[in-house]
């Protein structure tokens, strides 16, 4: 994938930011907080560059945008018009991070994270599993973090905050957080995403298996479910990359094939995207930029 | 694709439900002198042994006996688009689409999308293109709405919760088609044009999988859309159905028919005695007093009788 293709995209995002600063799913649509952060992560190299100062104003609008959807108990909302905190709170945090903020709004955010988890496993469903033998197969130990409060823990939402929680954890309590708690929380989470892994070796969307039926695996969760493993040396991955090696050359998603760059090239592989048409969507412009080999899929690693 | 919590869904709805029963009952006794009876409903049954027949016509016929004005409203067209697997029937066959397409301009409608908003993959034109929606039917791009990333605005309130929020295009619109499949589901016992308004909710804001749903239970959810979305028609695509581990896994089952109905429940509780299930054996057909008929009693046959039709689905 060329410079150019980086270049369209980014000039494409420019073109599509809305007069609130943030980004719709789709061009002349509401702004949404899921593709106005993948598309802040896009631009972040331009918005720092001392030669686009033009850039850098049309960044603090997206973050100034991010930053308006806060609830006062630190979780995000996924657009102006939805009042309840979602687990794109994760992707708010990212940015906090990325532009090094760890103010209050921050250390809310990451109270909020730590508060929320999978309603899963309650004693009503423990007790009919035990009489329902094989409905859903999993530990029930080990939870995650659900899309949206009261529900259950899923592998995207609980892998895209696993990678934020890996990287605030590096800030430590200087930065307000609460490091044993984070430490307490990654470990469990990565154990649940081990857990509910396929037995192709990828991930489902939350199960391995139900009705005593084993689950395929997809592409793009396989993907973002190695990027929330990113840092766990002690899980054997193998079967995995190789498997999201395999969906790379096969799948024809376009989400599917940037979060597999992404996640692909954070585990140390080359890959690339291969030229093809602007998309209308634009978290997949986005997410296509920062699969670009210097488009910053380095930071959606822990270490970044 | 699979619920980790459904158990706790469905178990809170079953409670819920038998809580609710005896408190439903005195309700619908004393109640029963203030509700004029409801009309029969009109449920057409086409049959179509394949996608190549002259489907146009069969819809025509079929909107037109179950007497559908369609001019000048704004139309939505909710097929059953989830996940993609060559091997098996999971979606509502594009050809069905196209004929529904063809028909409702026909018909005068104001203007006619394609929307809908998959409970599992993402990446929903990925979707469209491998079930051969994009491919085969023109302009599919400008006439197809993505529901799990609309804009979206509140309704008050829904089941348990305060609020939903729901998509503008669907809230907007003056007639929904649930261009359903015909599929039976190992949790729901069968899916077909009620449940298919799942999709209506939007991924966005409740996630993918719409888990909320699950947590309010999938009976109370389904009936809980069906009452907040009260204009619509149904066309179920039994041509080539699914059977056994449905709705993803399951095998397909040329049942050779399309049913359709302004009675949700009628076409519903219709589908299920052709597929040879009891539509008392269905919770949300049970509960759906309040939205239509499910008695073979109340619901008035045309089109090709039901034991013409008739034909046993193969249970998870």
């Amino acid at each position: 994938m060329g410079a150019e293709f980086s270049r369209g995209r980014l000039a494409r995002l420019r073109d599509l930011q809305n007069p609130d600063g943030g980004w719709g799913y789709f061009p002349g649509r509401h702004s949404w907080l899921e593709p106005t952060c993948y598309a802040l992560l896009a631009l972040f190299p331009d918005s720092i560059s001392p030669a686009r100062p033009q850039d850098r104003e049309s960044w603090l609008r997206g973050w100034n945008y991010v930053r308006s959807l806060q609830n006062p108990d630190g979780g995000w909302r996924p657009s102006a018009g939805v009042a309840a905190a979602s687990w794109a709170s994760a992707l708010a945090l990212h940015l906090h991070l990325l532009r090094g903020v760890t103010d209050e709004s921050f250390r809310q955010g990451i109270g909020w994270l730590l508060k929320l988890r999978g309603t899963e496993g309650g004693l009503l469903e423990r007790a009919i599993a035990t009489v329902w033998k094989g409905a859903v197969e999993y530990d029930r130990r080990f939870k995650g973090w659900p899309w949206v409060p009261d529900t259950s823990s899923w592998i995207e939402p609980t892998a895209h905050t696993l990678l934020v929680l890996k990287k605030a954890l590096r800030r430590g309590e200087s930065a307000g957080v609460p490091v044993d708690l984070c430490r307490a929380r990654i470990e469990e989470a990565e154990n649940m995403i081990l857990d509910r892994r396929s037995p192709d070796g990828g991930w489902n969307y939350g199960n391995r298996r139900v009705k005593n039926v084993d689950l395929p695996s997809y592409p793009e969760t396989t993907a973002v479910a190695l990027l929330g493993l990113q840092g766990r040396p002690e899980a054997d991955l193998t079967r995995a990359i190789a498997l999201a090696k395999r969906y790379f050359t096969q799948t024809r998603s376009r989400l599917a094939r940037a979060w597999l760059a992404i996640s692909l090239q954070n585990y140390g592989l080359e890959v690339a995207l291969e030229e093809c048409g602007p998309s209308n969507d634009i978290l997949v412009t986005a997410l296509e930029a920062i699969a670009f080999p210097q488009g910053g899929h380095q930071w959606l690693t822990p270490v970044s | 694709m699979a619920d980790p919590c459904i158990l706790g869904g469905r178990q809170a709805a079953c409670l819920i439900s038998r809580r609710q029963l005896p408190v439903a009952g005195l309700a619908l006794a004393a109640g029963c002198s203030k509700v004029p009876p409801r009309p029969k409903a009109r449920v057409f049954i086409a049959k179509a042994a394949h996608y190549n027949v002259d489907l146009v016509s069969l819809l025509e016929r079929g909107i037109e006996a179950c007497g559908l004005e369609v001019h000048g409203k704004r139309v939505l067209l909710k097929p059953n688009l989830v996940e993609f697997d060559s091997s098996t029937a999971i979606n509502t066959n594009v050809a069905v689409i196209a004929a529904a397409l063809e028909v409702f301009r026909k018909k005068g409608a104001a203007s006619v999308v394609v929307a809908e908003g998959p409970g599992h993959r993402r990446d929903t034109i990925f979707l469209a293109e491998e079930a051969r929606y994009r491919s085969e039917i023109e302009k599919f791009e400008e006439l197809f709405v993505d529901l799990n990333r609309d804009d979206v605005s509140s309704v008050r309130p829904f089941a348990t919760l305060p609020e939903i929020f729901l998509p503008r295009t669907a809230l907007a619109a003056d007639l929904i088609v649930s261009l359903a499949k015909m599929k039976t589901h190992h949790w729901a016992g069968a899916t077909l044009s009620m449940k298919n308004l799942f999709g209506l909710v939007p991924g966005s804001v409740y996630g993918w999988p719409k888990n909320i749903l699950h947590r309010i239970g999938i009976t109370r959810s389904i009936l809980e859309l069906n009452r907040v979305f009260r204009n619509t028609f149904a066309i179920v695509d039994g041509i080539v159905a699914m059977e056994g581990n449905g709705p993803i896994q399951g095998t397909p089952k040329a049942a050779g028919v399309l049913v359709m109905g302004s009675d949700l429940p009628a076409v519903d509780a219709t589908c299920c005695r052709m597929m040879d299930i009891s539509p008392d054996s269905i919770e949300y057909l049970r509960l759906a007093e309040d939205l239509g008929q499910t008695s073979e009693s109340q619901i008035e046959q045309c089109g090709e009788t039901l034991a013409s039709v008739k034909t046993t689905f193969r249970r998870a």
